[in-house]
């Protein structure tokens, strides 16, 4: 299935290449570069999360296991033997899919509310384990990650610039990967059973182990944002690592941007991301339960009114505007199609 | 006395999660009741406990109406709730799938959390009645009277729908909804009406497990998830739509969350009710729930 790119498209793409690029050259704004950040962080947990939400259906809330798995891995890889986290964070990704082996098998006995319920489970259960066992990573009190000053084989850098580089690069392998996933056979086995897992049984796709292996993909991927996140802030305990709101926001995103769409998630942090930041920005950061209110009303408000998410929305304008002539979609609108025939 | 003290250590761990576990009952036979008969997960469930203590919190700390009994006002209110909520929000997303279900309700849960956080802060808030910390002994154990009061009534309050879904024509018909929904409808069910009442009463059970602890618990917005996800524990290990299973499960969850608590440590109650779960669905998935699909 290859698709033939038209030259404007081949264009825009560059150009928004290009511009992801120069970004941190042409703004210099620390807290502007922190948004930055973080929306390129919670779009790749976010493409991670819809790999198993998105395309095989199975909507998971417990996502912060992997984060926390991966991010404690890489710490205490560095802290008590000295591994650099370029190492560290290959080691969370594996540590965070093994975990996910087990997780899955109990997990994926259940359907629907009571698989989302279990993961919620299991993710809390490594929080607590984590809290209880004070002599293995440091109990509730957590740690701050050594200040190595500049030190790029370590994952230290002076320049926020930097970390931008290092988000871009895996939100850049998250949805290649994706994109992959979409046309390999195991796109259609994922769709397949995403619409109708009995039905897909039926006609012969191994529903268990197709689970298992988008099990295995997302869960590595988030393990590696975990690592990277903790590298950031510099700071770990079972709070941060384990906390619910990565769960939440990773299947926040892909829902409000388009829930199953290669592009959804990075629509969707894009919208969320920064106006939750700047809404804390005007009320001062005093008042709790600002940005977790706002996220609820727009994530009640899409399900109501645009179950299949934002982004079709922004591709019908496209399509309206430059009138774009069928056969020569470029990625987003096929995905955006796909997402259009998505019925719950 | 004869028992020894470890067994009397028991006694008094079994009794206290009993007890406690008679309110877990009120919210999983809520969570019960609208699966059973809307199909729906209402992952609210718990904050409808909140608003029900908030409720109460605010009448005893403005009229001094003594919690228990502001149970008069919480569960109309609640149903009141019930019957908007089906009506504006859940009627929507009905056989839309699990997507818009699990989210929409999610997301009402994230949004009442956090009005809470937003219009009453974060704090812990109690109510102190007379008979908060009193205490009836019974051999070498002690029972708190506020929740003895609050089991009784718990208890009283299940039977009571239990009744209502047996005997009375609208209870008929959402035990008939609930085993096949189309042939309920052939039957001259209207849905709208079934539906509307079982998520108000759903919510009115929450709304007294919210006024019957408020004299021995504090209310502070993220209240409801302990409750809630006692419930799913709960309504995954009972049958599901099953106002008995349900109820006898969460009797069970609140004495090993109590046993958890005095054996494994303070904070090792809910180690104990996951762990319990994931055994569950490790050990027996086809005599559960998940044996069905849906």
């Amino acid at each position: 299935m290859k698709r033939r790119l038209r030259p404007s498209a081949v264009m825009g793409l560059t150009a928004v290449a290009l511009a992801l690029v120069l970004l941190p050259q042409i703004v210099s704004n620390p807290f502007a570069v922190d948004i930055c950040i973080r929306v390129l962080l919670f779009a790749f947990i976010g493409v991670a999360w819809n790999l198993l939400g998105g395309y095989a259906k199975q909507l998971s809330l417990g996502h912060s296991a992997y984060f926390g798995l991966g991010a404690y891995t890489s710490t205490i890889l560095l802290i008590r033997y000295g591994v650099s986290p370029w190492i560290g964070i290959v080691a969370g990704g594996i540590v965070a899919m093994l975990a996910s082996l087990p997780i899955g098998a109990l997990c994926f006995r259940l359907r629907g509310p009571y698989f989302a319920i279990a993961t919620i489970a299991t993710a809390q259960v490594l929080m607590l384990l984590f809290l209880k066992f004070r002599d293995f990573a440091w109990g509730a009190e957590g740690t701050t990650i050594p200040n190595l000053g500049n030190s790029p084989w370590m994952m230290q850098f002076d320049a926020k610039a930097a970390y931008y580089y290092v988000a871009l690069i895996l939100l850049g392998i998250g949805l290649a990967i994706t994109s992959w996933v979409e046309r390999s056979w195991m796109g259609y086995y994922l769709v397949a059973l995403g619409e109708d897992q009995d039905a897909a049984e039926a006609v012969g796709v191994n529903v268990p182990r197709i689970k298992r292996d988008i099990y295995l993909i997302s869960a590595f991927l988030t393990g590696l944002a975990g690592t990277f996140y903790v590298q950031y802030i510099y700071f770990i305990d079972p709070n941060t690592a384990f906390n619910f709101n990565v769960s939440v926001e990773a299947a926040l995103v892909s829902i409000v941007g388009g829930i199953g769409t290669l592009w959804g998630p990075v629509v969707g942090t894009l919208l969320l991301e920064p106006t939750s930041a700047l809404v804390q920005s005007w009320l001062g950061g005093s008042r709790g339960g600002v940005q977790l209110t706002l996220y609820a009303v727009i994530l009640m408000a899409v399900i109501l009114w645009r179950p299949t998410g934002l982004l079709g929305i922004l591709v019908g304008a496209y399509e309206r505007m430059t009138g774009a002539a069928p056969g020569g979609a470029p990625t987003a609108t096929a995905a955006a199609r796909k997402g259009a025939s998505f019925d719950g | 006395m004869l028992l020894s003290p470890m067994v009397a250590v028991i006694a008094q761990a079994l009794v206290n999660g009993l007890l406690i576990g008679g309110i877990y009952a009120l919210v999983s036979i809520g969570v019960t009741l609208i699966f059973g008969v809307v199909k729906i997960v209402n992952f609210a469930q718990g904050e409808f406990v909140m608003i029900g203590m908030y409720i109460s919190y605010w009448l005893a700390t403005r009229t001094g109406l003594d919690p228990v009994v502001s149970l008069v006002v919480s569960m109309p209110l609640l149903f009141l709730v019930g019957v908007l909520l089906q009506r504006f929000l859940l009627r929507r997303v009905l056989g839309l799938g699990d997507m818009p279900q699990i989210f929409l309700t999610f997301a009402l849960s994230l949004l009442l959390i956090n009005l809470g956080v937003l219009l009453f802060t974060a704090d812990y808030r109690t109510v102190d009645t007379s008979y908060t910390n009193s205490a009836i002994h019974i051999g070498p154990v002690y029972v708190g009277v506020a929740r003895l009061i609050a089991f009784v009534l718990a208890m009283l309050l299940s039977g009571a729908l239990e009744v209502f879904l047996r005997t009375t024509d609208l209870g008929k018909a959402m035990r008939a909804a609930a085993q096949n929904r189309d042939v309920a409808m052939l039957m001259g069910v209207n849905p709208d009406h079934v539906f509307s009442m079982a998520v108000g009463l759903s919510l009115a059970m929450a709304g007294a497990a919210g006024s019957l602890i408020m004299p021995f618990y504090s209310v502070y917005p993220g209240v409801g998830q302990v409750f809630v996800l006692m419930a799913f524990v709960a309504v995954v290990l009972g049958t599901l739509g099953n106002v008995r299973g349900a109820l006898l499960a969460s009797l069970m969850m609140g004495m090993g969350e109590s046993l958890g608590i005095q054996f494994v440590g303070a904070d090792s109650g809910l180690i104990v009710v996951f762990v319990v779960l994931l055994l569950t669905l490790a050990l027996r998935p086809s005599g559960l729930f998940g044996g069905q699909t849906r």
